[in-house]
Formats: structure tokens, C-alpha cells, sequence
């Protein structure tokens, strides 16, 4: 476990040396980025089965009395600012820190950013700039890994700004477009609004605890050195980073403008990684979160299920295939928010993973039919069965399982998130929660049928299936995406069932609450049969709803207008605010204040200039004025 | 005692000095050999620069590889006293960087060749003399020297600009910086000579920074007397620092210079105002620095947020750089303002940061200015499509000016912040938020300007010279290095900023 540190110092290697020596390498040095994220995966497994066997005796391990799991940390000393032997003064630590949180997304992460990297072998083949490209993603999975392995809250925001500086360079891949260009100054700047919040609740957190470590955080905040409206208030901070990173209402604009980055960046940064790191925040500060009765959790869960129910209705009506799964996105982000929010811990992380796997495949599985197809529209699909099949089934079980189809990963994961919600809030939020759920298999459902079945489409008869380097990392996720909700279960004597590994405080049981199955069931297979009806046997027209109610379908293909306002507030607000200081400092500043001296003495000095003519009778007549002048006044005196 | 340990501080100083006297004797029709002979000259001065970095014994701290020559005898008492500190030593080093580039990259100074590199040598002797000398009356002599040169290196080879609406001609620039930078002296002198007199009433009459610093730790000196004459020190070393709302000499200044003049204007010379503030303002005058600190932490956030806000709304390159350099200063004096350990030593690490920084951001504007002769981000565009190591290198310096971690910015100014936080927490909070809009300029600059689709008539566009990229390079690898592994820098720095009385 003491390697663990390896794991993301594997890619950054990577990353410089596919600079340097990629032109002189085969493949450009893409070779470089999969070993070092394969050899994070190997490592992975190793740091894996030592925690397995390590017990609160073994060295750097205890069990935290902030989340009641084992913890090992691991540190090394990096530099102090201000002279150590001061007290004001701190010392910065690289410090690793493993527990189930971490390694389940370790996990995650190498897994997904294998599976990706190895697929863009193939998405990316003949792209004049495919060093670059595995460049940035190496240094992306470093930084991710770091993210999730950082046992102090600086390490975490230094790795947190460079996913971001990550992200914003692959959504930006080709910037001759101006779309990508745009998309990711946009993603980089709304998210770095988020990270204001994040870095000064950091600095909160050091201010009261006077070290960045998280742990030194949690114990003030649980054991009550914190005062309650200190803690409250950084963790509303930190939940400002989190939603900037995870796309939650109102920051969410960054994320389906991030899909004009190629799509397998898509799948790992914008679906499974990178916008997760969010969740990961909160449930990684959740003894921040929960201490004092969890005032913020309240926030946490309101945030959650408006991000959830309003992008959710989104994706039911856009006509882009990359845009729906965004959206898509955005929800179950939200849904992992509630989930977090509603006291639900371990089914968010649950679900992270579940939907980290099958949204990474449908992402895949997009870019297959864009690859082939070229289209992104999916009125501009249909029937593409015929021609890829693997795509279309490895898609469809992405679809279901997202949909919640029973015995499919995400049907377990949205099923605990259901019993949460439902024992810790209150009934709107349950009610409004299973509408979400209703609309996110629906939107699954819909983009199944229009793409893969049906009639083939005139003009996608050339469409063909992806080479193996891009089927081979989609059926790997496939498998994970039906079969990852087997661990959820207890199996006696190997293993405890996920629950049991993820917990805050109490190990969970697997727990199955009929009536929420029954009703998720009912639901799911309900959304599936309504597509159906709509789009494949086309009983029922999808218009029905744009005939009854033409404002309601107008607000929400437009996305509630957020672009529009953002938009406006920036042009008229913030583009006017910075005319008008830089006309100021101009203007008023220069102008007045510099010039103004400088003409006045330029004015003075002209006139003042103006006695010295040169010419004798212009003296002699101010001597005379001038003794006339002083007699008068003598005259004037003595009288 | 080597002999080079007892030399280096004085030679530091001699060598570009008589650099800029040699170079007076040199043939006037080969501007070459004055090229060749200012590189021999400061690859000198960096070996020296990077000999007493390197010499400075962090263990012992204090004042190091001291030596004092007697000039001027009692009842005046003027020694040219020599000393390197934890503050001094990062700077010197900078100095010793920023000289040797821009030297380097002003190959392309064509007319009256010779002058010029008599003043930029002169110029670098009055910097390294400023951070090495331990008297007042030296580094008033040295800040000066440092100063003059800019007028004419400005005012002859610099370049005026029209933006339509308004003309801004170098003599206008030149003369508004020279102005400038003289009245702030004026009011430096004056408290020079206030300090003369008091240290007088007080026994002997003395410029030596060592016995003033112990009169001020004696508490000899009222803090009435203090609070009335430090002030002359912010205002007047704050001038040069670019404090707000006496900076609009250094974006004028900045956009008529020449590159090289640019890299050390903005890379080093600012520099000065925020070392002066330090070596004379708090060490002679801490109870004063006290009282006027919340001012200046004030003035030093209305820096960061009034250049960012400025620079989002410049078209011009250079001036976008300009304004970014008096947002960045900002963070200098503020992290100076928290008299907190780790905000001064932010304040410290940040001028060495910046100044790689910014001295790398003009010489990559200057290149595209020689090659496209517009420096307009309304017509530029594209350019990485012509200028790929350029713009990568603009890249970087970018997000090192953002505070991206992994460069040295982000460590600076998150020292910085943190320094703040606790006494002066709703600055501390805009200065976080000016970082923010940071971003917002840059990556607008690096859209407009680098990114996107190019315009065919950027074609002839050639990329980075070797010469800019052996720089360039060097620069990079300054901002990559000390931001992954601060500690070098930081244990000399930490070392001084611990010895500053009030902390």
C-alpha cells in the first residue's frame, strides 16, 4: 500500500515524455500513456488485496473515529511555508490516504481511463496531433488519481485545478472549431467560479484548524472544536466546488457544451471521472457535512434533485446524441447528490460506480456510431442494429441498466438511492425522485430505439462496425455495467457485499425495500413500453406533448434559457463593468489624474512665460506701474 | 574564506558596471561585438547570481558573505556595506535570470546597438546593487541607477503606438514613468534623510541599514516618528511596486519599452518598490508598518481586482500583460500588508515567480510583435497553427499567471491567501476571486489570440527562434520547477522572512 503513491506518479511521467519524444516514437508515444495507467491498474490490485489484509495494528493504519473505516495514510514531507520552528507557520505533506472510498475509485478510475485510452487507439487513429492527445490524457489520469488519493485538502484542490486544466485541454482538442474553443473556456471558467467557494472553505477549514489535513478537519468537526456555524459554512463552501465540478444547478451550463471534446474524452473526463469528483468531495468531507445534525445535507439534497429533475426533462426532448447522455449525466450526478443529501453514503458511491461503468459505455458507444456514421443527431439515425451489432447490444445494456431494468447494475444502485431518499427525507423529495426515474429510463429508451432499431436509415447503408481496439474496452465495461449490482449482495464467508466495505459509521446489510423495487420496476419497464410505443412501433406521436403544451416544450428545448441569461449577464454586466474601469483608468485616472498635473504646470508656465517679452518698454512701463502702484499705497496709508 | 566568497557581492555589482563602461570603448559600426560582449557580461553576473543562491547557508540564516568598504568617514559615516539575506538572495537570482534573457533576445536591436547595451548593463548593476547593498545612501544611489536608464531605453528604441482613439507616443510613456518614478524617489529620500537626522538626535548620525534596524529593535525610535515617515517609503517604493492608483506608468511603460527592456522593467525593476517597502519600510520602521498595513493590504486588493477587470477589456497584447503585471503586484503587497510568516514569504516567492513569469509572457508577445507587427487580439488569431512553441510556452506562462498548480504562481499566492485569511478574511476572500478573473483574461487572450482557426494571412509566420526558445525553455522549466517542488526556494526564503522584525 505504500506504492499506492506510484499509481498516478505512473501517468505524469507519462505525460512530459510523450511531449518530448512522442514525435520520434511509434504511435507518437500513445503506447507510453496505456502502460502507465495499465501498470495504475496493476498497482491497484496489489494496494487492494494489502488493504484487504491490513488491520488497525498495521503500521500507518487506524480506524477513523470520523468515518468508522479503516484508514492508512501515507506521508511525505513537501515544503514548509514559513520557518517550521514558527507557529505561524505549516507544513505541506504529499500524503497518500487509502480507505474503501479511495480504492473504489481507484478502481473506477484506472479501470475507465483504460478501457478509454485503449479505444482511442482506434476513435483517434490518424489524428496529426494523437501525441498531444494521450499527452493531456495521461496527465489527466494523474491528476484524477492524485485527486482521489489525497489525504490533505491542498493536494486536493491542486489536483482538482488540474483535472480541470485537463478537461478544458481535451474539450478544446480541436480548437480550429470555434464550438470546442468556446465549449471549453466555458467549462474552465464556470467551474473555476465553483472552485472560488471551494479553496476558501479550505481556507476556512485551515484557518480553524490550522493544518490542511482532512482528518485534523473531521475531528474538529466532529468532536465539536469546530463551531457549528464555522463547519456549516465550509461545507456550503466545499459544496460550491463540488457543484461547479459536478455540473449541479445552477454551474451544470459548462457540461453538455463539454461534449465538442472528442467523445472518448466524453466517456472518461465528462461521465465517469471527472465530473464525479463532486460527489467524491462531499462524500470524501462527509463528517464535515453530517457533524451538527447535517444542516448542510439538507442543501446537498435540494441542489441534487432540482440539478436531477430539471436535466432529466432536458435529455427527454434533444435531438443530439452526445447532448441526452450530458444530460443524462447531469441527472444521475444529481441523483448521487440526493443520494448523499438523504444520509444514502454508501448507495451514492454505489451508484457512482454503476453509473460510472454503463455511462462510460454508452459514451463509447456513441462515439462507435458517430465514428461510422458521422452524424450526431439521432433524428439522422435509426436501425443501425443491422449494421454494428456489437455496438448496439453493448449500447442497449447500457441503456437498460441506466434505465433501472431490473437485475441490471443500475437498477440496484438507483434502488438504494430510492430507499434513502425515501427513509431520511421527506415525501416530496421520494415522489419528485421517482419521476426522475421514471424520465431517465424513458430518455435511455428513447435514444436506444431512435439510434439502434427500427428501419435502417437511408444513406447509413456504408455504416459499418468499429475494429476491435474500440469494440474490445466496450463489451469489458459491458460485462461491469450488467453484472457490477452482484456485489451488492452478501455473499457469506468471501465476501461482506459492498455495503459492508463502504459505510459511514455503520456497515449497511444489503437491504431491498419491496414496495420501492416493485414501483422502480413498474416504472422502468413502463418508460421502456411508452418509447416503444412512441418510437419504435409508433403508435403514440412524440409531438403529443409540444400540441398540448406548446410554452412547457418551448422552455425545456431550450434548456430553461440558462444559456441565454449567463449569457446576457456577461455581456451586459461583466463586459461592461471591465469597459467601463478600463475607460476609467484611461480617462479619469491617466487623463485627470496624470495629464491633468502635468497640463496644468504646462499652463502655468506658458502664461507665467508670457512677462518675459524681451522688450525694454514692457519693463519700463512695469517699473512706472510699479511706483505709481507703491506710491499710491504710501499715500493711501498716511492718509 | 574563499576569495570568491568575500568578492562575489562586490563583483556582481563591478561586472555589469564596468560591462556598461567597457562597452562605451567598443567599435561603434560592429553592433554585434556589444551583443557578444553584454552576453559575456551577464552569463558572468548569473554565475554569480546562481554562486550566492546556491552559497547561502539556509541553516545559519542572517546576513552572509558580508563585506563593508569605508567611503565616506565620520561625522558623514557612508560605508558601502555588502549582505545577502533570504530575501535578497532569491531576487539576486532572479535578476541574474532576467538580465542574461533579455540581453539574449534584444539581438534584434539594430539602431544605435552600443548605447543600448550600455544602459541595460547599468540598469542590471543599479538592480544587483539595490538587493546586495546595507546602506541607505547606496541603495538610494543603486535604485536610481536602476531607474535613469528606463527613460532613454524607453524614450530611443521603444515604439509608439496609435489605438485610434488615442496616441500613445514612447516620449509620452517614457517621460509619464520617468515622472513617476522620480517623485517616488523624492519621497524615499526624504525618509532616507528623516532616518539620517533622527539616528543623528540619537547619537551618530548613520545610512548603515544595520545600525538603524537596531535603533528601530531597541525601540529607540518613537512610533510617532514612525507612523509619519513610513508612509514616504509605501507611497514612494510603492510607486515603482505599481501600487494603485499610482500604476499607470507601468502598462504605458511596459507596452512602449522594447522586449528586452519590457522583460526587465516588469520582470525585476517592480520588484525593487515591493523589496524597498520590505528592507527599509518594516525592518527601520515596524510600528509604522503596523498602522499603515491595513491600508496597504486595501490598495494591494484594489490592485489584483482593478488590473484583472482592466485587462479583461484591453485589446492591445502588451497591455493585457501590462495590466496583469499591476494585478499580479497586487498579490506582492498584499502577502507584504499580512506581516504573517507565510504571507510575506508569498509576497516574496511571488516576485520571483512573476518576475519569471511576466519577463517570459513579453518576451513571447515581443515575438509575435516582430514578426506580425500588430499586436491586436481583434486581428490575431490562430497563431498556434504558425507558432507552436510559442504558444505553448504562452500557454504556460498563462497558467502560471492563472495560479495553476504545479507552476510556482499557485504556491505563491496561495501562501499569499493564506497569510490573509485569518487577520484581513473579506480581502483574503477578493483576492481569491481576483484569481478567478485571471482566468477569465487569459484564456480569452489565449482564444483570440492563439487558438482557433487561422487567418491565411498569418502564414508567413515563422516559430520561436533558437534563441527565444533556449529562453523561453529555461523560463518553463524555472515555473514547472518551482512549483512542483517549492522547497529550494522556499527554506532560503522562509529563513529571511523570519528574521523581519513584527513577525
Amino acid at each position: 500500500m505504500e506504492w499506492a503513491w506510484l499509481i498516478p506518479v505512473l501517468s505524469f511521467i507519462a505525460a512530459p515524455l510523450i511531449v518530448i519524444l512522442g514525435p520520434k516514437l511509434p504511435g507518437k508515444g500513445s503506447f507510453l500513456a496505456i502502460l502507465a495507467i495499465a501498470a495504475g491498474f496493476v498497482i491497484f490490485w496489489a494496494v487492494l488485496s494489502g488493504f484487504l489484509g491490513a488491520s488497525p495494528d498495521s503500521s500507518h493504519c487506524e480506524t477513523s473515529a470520523d468515518t468508522g473505516s479503516l484508514v492508512c495514510d501515507y506521508q511525505q514531507e513537501w515544503f514548509h511555508a514559513g520557518l517550521a520552528s514558527l507557529d505561524q507557520s505549516v507544513t505541506l505533506t504529499w500524503g497518500t490516504l487509502i480507505d474503501p472510498l479511495t480504492l473504489a475509485m481507484l478502481g473506477l478510475v484506472t479501470f475507465v481511463a483504460l478501457m478509454v485510452q485503449v479505444y482511442s487507439l482506434g476513435y483517434m487513429k490518424g489524428d496529426p496531433r494523437l501525441g498531444w492527445y494521450y499527452a493531456v490524457h495521461a496527465m489527466f489520469a494523474g491528476s484524477m488519481l492524485t485527486l482521489v488519493l489525497a489525504d490533505n485538502f491542498l493536494l486536493l484542490y491542486m489536483a482538482w485545478e488540474l483535472v480541470g486544466i485537463c478537461s478544458y485541454l481535451l474539450i478544446g482538442f480541436w480548437h480550429e472549431r470555434p464550438a470546442a474553443k468556446e465549449a471549453a473556456k466555458k467549462a474552465f471558467i464556470v467551474t473555476r467560479i465553483g472552485d472560488v467557494g471551494l479553496l476558501v472553505g479550505i481556507l476556512l477549514l485551515w484557518s480553524e484548524v490550522g493544518s490542511f489535513s482532512m482528518s485534523e478537519a473531521f475531528n474538529a468537526a466532529t468532536t465539536g472544536a469546530m463551531s457549528e456555524g464555522v463547519t456549516t459554512t465550509a461545507a456550503l463552501l466545499l459544496l460550491l466546488g463540488a457543484m461547479g465540478k459536478s455540473a449541479q444547478f445552477p454551474f451544470h451550463v459548462w457540461l453538455p457544451d463539454a461534449m465538442e471534446g472528442p467523445t472518448p474524452v466524453s466517456a472518461l473526463i465528462h461521465a465517469a471521472t471527472m465530473v464525479v469528483a463532486g460527489v467524491y468531495l462531499v462524500a470524501r468531507a462527509f463528517p464535515i457535512f453530517q457533524a451538527y445534525d447535517g444542516d448542510a445535507l439538507l442543501v446537498v439534497a435540494v441542489v441534487g434533485l432540482v440539478t436531477a429533475l430539471m436535466s432529466a426533462s432536458i435529455a427527454l426532448v434533444s435531438v443530439d446524441l452526445k447532448r441526452i447522455l450530458a444530460y443524462s449525466t447531469i441527472s444521475h450526478l444529481g441523483l448521487m447528490m440526493l443520494s448523499l443529501g438523504a444520509f444514502g453514503y454508501t448507495a451514492a458511491i454505489f451508484h457512482l460506480l454503476a453509473h460510472g461503468f454503463a455511462k462510460a459505455l454508452l459514451f463509447l458507444g456513441a462515439g462507435s456510431v458517430m465514428h461510422s456514421t458521422e452524424a450526431q443527431d439521432i433524428r439522422q439515425m435509426g436501425g443501425l442494429i443491422k449494421v454494428m451489432p456489437i455496438t448496439a447490444i453493448v449500447f442497449s445494456v447500457g441503456a437498460l441498466s441506466l434505465g433501472g431494468i431490473p437485475l441490471l447494475a443500475g437498477f440496484w444502485s438507483k434502488d438504494e438511492i430510492l430507499n434513502a431518499v425515501s427513509q431520511n427525507r421527506n415525501p416530496v423529495f421520494i415522489a419528485t425522485a421517482f419521476v426522475v426515474a421514471f424520465m431517465s429510463a424513458f430518455y435511455m429508451a428513447r435514444a436506444m430505439f431512435v439510434v439502434f432499431f427500427g428501419q435502417l436509415r437511408q444513406g447509413l447503408d456504408h455504416a459499418h462496425e468499429s475494429p476491435w481496439l474500440m469494440t474490445a474496452p466496450m463489451m469489458m465495461l459491458a460485462v461491469l455495467a450488467a453484472g457490477f449490482g452482484l456485489i451488492n449482495f452478501n455473499w457469506p464467508g468471501a465476501f461482506p457485499g459492498f455495503g459492508g466495505l463502504i459505510y459511514f459509521h455503520e456497515a449497511e446489510d444489503f437491504h431491498f425495500n419491496l414496495w420501492i423495487g416493485v414501483l422502480s420496476t413498474v416504472l422502468a419497464l413502463g418508460a421502456f413500453w411508452l418509447a416503444s410505443l412512441c418510437y419504435l412501433r409508433e403508435r403514440i406521436s412524440p409531438d403529443i406533448l409540444r400540441q398540448k403544451a406548446p410554452w412547457l416544450a418551448v422552455v425545456v428545448e431550450n434548456k430553461y434559457y440558462f444559456d441565454e441569461v449567463y449569457q446576457w449577464a456577461v455581456d451586459r454586466l461583466v463586459l461592461t463593468v471591465s469597459g467601463f474601469v478600463a475607460l476609467f483608468d484611461r480617462a479619469v485616472v491617466n487623463d485627470v489624474g496624470v495629464n491633468g498635473p502635468a497640463d496644468t504646470v504646462r499652463r502655468v508656465g506658458f502664461v507665467l512665460r508670457l512677462h518675459v517679452t524681451g522688450h525694454l518698454y514692457s519693463y519700463a512701463l512695469a517699473m512706472v506701474l510699479g511706483t505709481v502702484g507703491l506710491a499710491v499705497l504710501w499715500w493711501l496709508r498716511s492718509v | 574564506m574563499s576569495s570568491l566568497e568575500q568578492t562575489a557581492l562586490f563583483l556582481i555589482i563591478m561586472v555589469p558596471l564596468l560591462g556598461a563602461v567597457l562597452t562605451m570603448f567598443l567599435p561603434k559600426d560592429r553592433p554585434g561585438d556589444a551583443w557578444y560582449f553584454a552576453i559575456g557580461v551577464s552569463v558572468v553576473c548569473l554565475l554569480l547570481s546562481l554562486y550566492i543562491f546556491v552559497s547561502y547557508d539556509y541553516g545559519a540564516g542572517g546576513f552572509q558573505l558580508a563585506r563593508s568598504f569605508q567611503w565616506l568617514e565620520a561625522p558623514i559615516n557612508i560605508d558601502l556595506s555588502l549582505a545577502v539575506d533570504g530575501i535578497s538572495a532569491p531576487l539576486i537570482l532572479l535578476n541574474g535570470l532576467v538580465l542574461l534573457g533579455a540581453v539574449l533576445i534584444s539581438q534584434t536591436i539594430r539602431t544605435r546597438t552600443r548605447d543600448f547595451f550600455v544602459l541595460l548593463q547599468a540598469l542590471g548593476a543599479g538592480v544587483f546593487g539595490v538587493f546586495v547593498v546595507r546602506d541607505l545612501f547606496f541603495l538610494f544611489f543603486f535604485y536610481e541607477l536602476a531607474v535613469l536608464p528606463m527613460y532613454l531605453l524607453i524614450g530611443v528604441w521603444g515604439s509608439s503606438t496609435d489605438f485610434g482613439s488615442f496616441l500613445r507616443t514612447k516620449e509620452y510613456s517614457a517621460m509619464k514613468l520617468f515622472l513617476y518614478l522620480i517623485a517616488g524617489s523624492i519621497l524615499v529620500w526624504i525618509g532616507i534623510l528623516a532616518l539620517y537626522v533622527k539616528s543623528a538626535t540619537l547619537g551618530t548620525p548613520t545610512f548603515s541599514l544595520e545600525d538603524l534596524g537596531n535603533l528601530a529593535a531597541s525601540g529607540s525610535i518613537s512610533e510617532e516618528f514612525q507612523t509619519w515617515v513610513f508612509p514616504l517609503f509605501m507611497v514612494g517604493f510603492g510607486v515603482l511596486a505599481g501600487l494603485w492608483p499610482f500604476h499607470t506608468w507601468s502598462p504605458d511603460g511596459h507596452v512602449a519599452a522594447p522586449t528586452g527592456v519590457s522583460m526587465l522593467h516588469a520582470g525585476v525593476l517592480m520588484k525593487l518598490g515591493a523589496y524597498g517597502i520590505i528592507r527599509v519600510g518594516m525592518v527601520l520602521l515596524p510600528e509604522g508598518a503596523e498602522n499603515w498595513m491595513p491600508l496597504l493590504i486595501t490598495l494591494g486588493t484594489v490592485n489584483v481586482l482593478y488590473g484583472a477587470v482592466s485587462a479583461m477589456s484591453q485589446t492591445d497584447l502588451k497591455y493585457v500583460v501590462g495590466y496583469s503585471s499591476v494585478s499580479h503586484m497586487g498579490y506582492v503587497l498584499m502577502g507584504i500588508a499580512t506581516l504573517d510568516p507565510i504571507g510575506v514569504g508569498g509576497a516574496v516567492l511571488q516576485m520571483f515567480s512573476h518576475g519569471i513569469m511576466t519577463a517570459l509572457m513579453f518576451l513571447l508577445v515581443g515575438a509575435v510583435y516582430d514578426r506580425a507587427h500588430i499586436r491586436d487580439i481583434y486581428v490575431l488569431n490562430g497563431l498556434f497553427g504558425r507558432m507552436r512553441v510559442n504558444s505553448f510556452f504562452f500557454a504556460i506562462a498563462g497558467l502560471a499567471s492563472l495560479g495553476l498548480p504545479g507552476l510556482s504562481g499557485f504556491i505563491a499566492e496561495f501562501m499569499v491567501f493564506t497569510g490573509a485569511f485569518r487577520t484581513y478574511l473579506p480581502l483574503a476572500i477578493l483576492a481569491v476571486v481576483g484569481a478567478a478573473l485571471t482566468a477569465v483574461y487569459i484564456l480569452r487572450l489565449l482564444a483570440r489570440t492563439f487558438l482557433g482557426e487561422m487567418d491565411p494571412r498569418w502564414e508567413h509566420l515563422t516559430d520561436a527562434s533558437p534563441v527565444e526558445k533556449a529562453v523561453g525553455g529555461v523560463f518553463v522549466v524555472i515555473l514547472i520547477g518551482v512549483g512542483v517542488w517549492p522547497e529550494p526556494m522556499m527554506r532560503v526564503i522562509n529563513v529571511g522572512v523570519a528574521s523581519l522584525p513584527g513577525i
